[in-house]
């Protein structure tokens, strides 16, 4: 037998909710695109609508309990995940192709979102530092 | 070109999405009294239509354009966010953020490449 296994501190443990919490907000658009195959309020359209719509109830009462755990930063970083899988739903469910340029566009995006995100803490930083800029 | 007049759909409602979270935030910057008003007021429930609007737009959106396409033009909430921070809450804009917004731009046109 090993030892005890040691206890995940609770960021690790907040950090793999945020990203199940993305993983179930990444599925409104398989919802949503299939919502739209559907004819105006059908009973399917409504399903599918229905769908969609509980998905962003549990996403925003996920998102407000993971901001009172995580920097605001750190969850606005991790949440470009979600273009990852928009790629990975849209081929598994759809069978839209995956082209270079597409993985090339997207890695470009999710720096820039990145990026963002660390400018932003920075500068929260600074504000609440009292200092300039 | 239907790819085009659709994504464009899309990118109003995210324009629109980020416009509600601006007014939810004006909201929030005020004292309504009462944990009631706080969401039972005006300025907040507008925003909810404008955003469960926004909902219907996407769904529209996608007739046309494929799923993996929407969180990339969800990204350009950013590039709103932004500007609604400097021109209503008078925050200020560095050049990382700049840089930032640029890749996401950049991204979008790469991508589009990318859609058969």
């Amino acid at each position: 037998m090993d030892p005890q296994p040691r206890k995940l501190n609770s960021h690790a443990i907040v950090l793999i909710a945020l990203h199940v919490l993305l993983l179930v907000y990444s599925l409104c658009g398989f919802f949503s695109k299939n919502a739209s195959r559907q004819p105006f309020m059908s009973f399917e359209f409504c399903a599918f609508y229905a769908g969609m719509l509980a998905i962003l109830v549990v996403y925003a009462i996920g998102w407000q309990q993971i901001l009172k755990r995580l920097p605001l930063t750190v969850a606005f970083a991790n949440k470009a995940i979600t273009v990852v899988w928009g790629i990975v739903w849209g081929a598994v469910f759809f069978q839209e192709p995956i082209t270079p340029p597409m993985i090339a566009g997207a890695a470009i995006v999710m720096a820039g979102i990145v990026l963002f995100s660390i400018a932003d803490g920075e500068e929260r930083r600074a504000e609440d530092a009292g200092g300039e800029g | 070109m239907e790819m085009i007049l659709y994504s464009g759909i899309y990118l109003v409602g995210v324009f629109v999405a980020a416009v509600s979270q601006v007014m939810l935030k004006k909201a929030a910057q005020k004292d309504h009294g009462s944990a009631v008003r706080e969401y039972l007021n005006p300025l907040v429930m507008f925003a909810y239509i404008l955003f469960f609007l926004t909902t219907l737009l996407t769904i529209y959106a996608y007739k046309v354009i494929p799923i993996s396409l929407g969180p990339i033009l969800e990204a350009t909430s950013y590039i709103y966010i932004t500007f609604f921070g400097v021109t209503i809450f008078k925050e200020k804009l560095g050049w990382k953020k700049a840089i930032a917004l640029v890749l996401i731009i950049v991204g979008i046109v790469v991508y589009s490449f990318g859609i058969s």
